[in-house]
């Protein structure tokens, strides 16, 4: 068992042509093994250095030559499974499988202002209450909802909202890594019997710092998925243009599976964009902008044919609140990565980048991705769809199908039915009181929160998550942190 | 026994099965339950099916499945009380109709099942009914109100053409005219002489209940 996602069952887009893609292909490896890239950890650089690579210990520089890095592409396995702590929502990352997930936020945001603010411990767990009972929230990623709540250190955030998703929802989750916090993580994981994937975050341009590197080695040697990522900004940290910012992100994450490969060949490896073009008015990242979905489509197709599974650029929209902007930047991303063929997709809940969150969206972006979901299952041809026979029946009017038991077998497979926009006519609109999709994913979060209970812990679990808590304060607490 | 008959009656119209609808409304017949209880158990039923619809939990294809269903069970009860000479209480008596040149039956039948599911009883005379079908059935049946509806600009006249017809039998001071559908609105049932219209098949309801001061 396992969840099921949204399956593709049409190609998906291409947008280069083979010559285009092999020319990005040979010039990632001539990146790799001519200009280098710079891996700050000292077993790391010992580790390639026995496999053939050159290394300059003084710059941390490392050249890969091509047959290592072709190698081990080919050790990632195409597809794998992930457990969860309730077998029913276990993922099977790869192939046409497209699962969606929330994009967090900083911060949650006042819905009558509009205006971030730090969230509190119960609304983070009320968000991931709500999270747990959207129908296509499929997973649970790093920071989510919030990248933390009122009162906790800096330290103690990721394994705070790591031990909050636990316990809110049985859905699985990955998480990120900061200060060797990734030690808990991945105890808390071990506690629960499930597989918790990390990232392996690449520092552009062309460097893995300790950290990330740490955390490949911890999570290798505990057989745990990683999740390698390359999160650039093109015309800053990466070239301006689509092209070579693939060259330079796909480089650093390729240096970041050889490393993993080294380390445990055959390891569980999804891939990661998370590269937006600079907005040159403000030097933030352009969130949204149509850039985003140019490199993530190309990032699909090369690591589609690489053969590891993919998350493309997060669905975050400019807007700094649920309104027609939005919305249309958010189902511009989300489809055209689901088109791609990408395996993981954040997109439910962010709203202003990456600032904040809110369930309120989150329960608007569900229907967003169930309407994606449903075209990307397509059309069943078949004789029961076909119809003939039926139609043979009605024939011209005064024949109808609204009272054939055919219609009320297959309309609601055929459709997607949204949950909280607005489908009524204007007088039954005019009568409800004028509701939009807002007001009404108000009032769902709150019917969500009233009824919804999420699956809880066994108590030695339980026990045994607070435990690990407890040994992070320490642990942090001895080194000054906390 | 005849708690099991009623409880597959039931069953038969959530699963909106018209024909199972006809069998086991003869077989309760049959078996002797009384007529009156299997259409409170079927009116129970649909009122749900109603409830629903209005909330936004059911769709169209429940509704009109429901109604059909509904309406074939209905023939068989009605038949029978008539045979026993037993007449049985509703909210009203509502003859509905798409008008002459007509022939769109949904708008018709949400509005006749949601009458049904109210309590009201109903006699659909269908699509395309021409005035007279329309002013016989009133002599018939003697509603408390008559109602049509039309989809199309072109056939809209029609119900201006009963209306006459109900003048001219000196019909209409005994029924109540609610007329509805996309082609036509207030001011055009203002203009025709009707006594109501409605914009939806709930507000329908809402208009059969007020125009019988319920």
């Amino acid at each position: 068992m396992a969840m099921k996602g949204f399956v593709r069952k049409f190609k998906p887009l291409e947008l280069l042509n083979e010559e285009q893609f092999q020319s990005i292909h040979r010039a990632t490896l001539d990146v790799l093994q001519n200009v280098g890239i710079r891996v700050e950890h000292e077993r790391a650089l010992k580790l390639l250095e026995k496999n053939d690579c050159e290394v300059d210990y003084n710059s941390m520089r490392v050249k890969f030559p091509p047959g290592l890095v072709e190698e081990c592409l080919r050790r990632c396995p195409s597809s794998f499974r992930v457990k969860a702590r309730d077998s029913k929502n276990d993922l099977i990352i790869g192939g046409n499988t497209i699962y969606f997930g929330p994009a967090p936020g900083k911060q949650t945001v006042n819905i009558d202002t509009w205006e971030p603010r730090e969230a509190t411990r119960k609304e983070a767990y009320d968000g991931l209450t709500v999270l747990d009972a959207l129908p296509n929230v499929h997973f649970l990623p790093s920071y989510t909802p919030y990248f933390g709540f009122e009162g906790l250190s800096q330290v103690m955030r990721i394994p705070e909202i790591c031990a909050a998703k636990i316990r809110n929802s049985s859905k699985w989750f990955f998480e990120g890594y900061s200060n060797d916090c990734e030690i808990f993580v991945i105890q808390m994981a071990q506690a629960l019997g499930i597989d918790i994937m990390c990232s392996v975050l690449a520092s552009p341009p062309l460097t893995h710092y300790r950290e990330a590197i740490e955390c490949a080695f911890r999570l290798a040697e505990a057989g745990m998925p990683a999740r390698v990522l390359a999160g650039a900004v093109s015309g800053a940290t990466a070239p301006a243009t689509i092209a070579g910012a693939t060259v330079t992100t796909n480089a650093e994450i390729i240096a970041g599976i050889v490393i993993l490969q080294l380390i445990r060949p055959g390891m569980r490896i999804e891939v990661k964009d998370f590269t937006y073009p600079q907005n040159m008015r403000t030097g933030a990242p352009a969130f949204a902008n149509i850039a985003v979905s140019l490199h993530g489509a190309l990032f699909s197709q090369i690591w589609r044919r690489y053969g590891i599974p993919t998350g493309m650029t997060t669905a975050y929209p400019n807007s700094k609140m649920p309104d027609f902007q939005c919305g249309y930047e958010k189902a511009i991303i989300a489809l055209i990565a689901a088109l791609s063929g990408v395996n993981l997709q954040l997109v439910q809940g962010a709203i202003h980048g990456e600032l904040t969150h809110h369930p309120i969206q989150s329960i608007i972006d569900d229907d967003l991705v169930g309407m994606i979901g449903r075209f990307l299952e397509g059309v069943e041809v078949n004789d029961e769809t076909l119809a003939l026979d039926l139609i043979t029946e009605v024939g011209p009017i005064p024949g109808e199908f609204l009272s054939k038991g055919h219609t009320r077998k297959w309309w609601q497979k055929e459709q997607f039915i949204p949950q909280v926009a607005d489908i009524w006519t204007y007088p039954e609109w005019m009568k409800r009181g004028k509701k939009g999709c807002v007001e009404n994913a108000k009032e769902k979060m709150e019917s969500i929160l009233a009824t919804h209970k999420p699956t809880p812990l066994k108590e030695s679990q339980e026990q045994d998550i607070e435990k690990i808590l407890q040994d992070a304060r320490h642990f942090y607490k001895e080194k000054g942190m906390l | 026994m005849s708690k099991e008959i009623l409880s597959s009656l039931r069953k038969a119209l959530r699963d909106y099965d018209g024909d199972q609808c006809i069998v086991l409304a003869n077989e309760a017949i049959e078996k002797g339950v009384d007529p009156l209880m299997a259409i409170g158990a079927l009116t129970e039923e649909i009122q749900k099916i109603g409830e629903g619809f209005n909330q936004g939990e059911l769709f169209l294809p429940d509704l009109i499945g429901a109604g059909s269903a509904m309406q074939a069970a209905m023939k068989v009860l009605t038949s029978e009380l008539k045979k026993r000479g037993v007449t049985r209480e509703s909210l009203g008596v509502v003859v509905i109709g798409t008008v002459f040149g007509d022939m769109h039956t949904i708008g018709k039948d949400m509005v006749a099942t949601l009458l049904t599911a109210e309590g009201f009883s109903v006699h659909d005379l269908g699509i395309d009914v021409k005035a007279d079908k329309f002013i016989n059935a009133v002599k018939e049946l003697a509603p408390d109100i008559l109602a049509m509806s039309t989809l199309l600009t072109t056939t809209a006249k029609e119900q201006n053409v009963v209306i006459d017809a109900l003048n001219k039998e000196k019909l209409r001071g005994k029924v109540k005219v609610m007329v509805g559908g996309g082609a036509i609105d207030q001011t055009f049932a203002t203009h025709i002489g009707a006594d109501g219209y409605a914009s939806s098949a709930p507000e329908a309801v809402v208009l059969a209940k007020s125009l019988l001061g319920k």
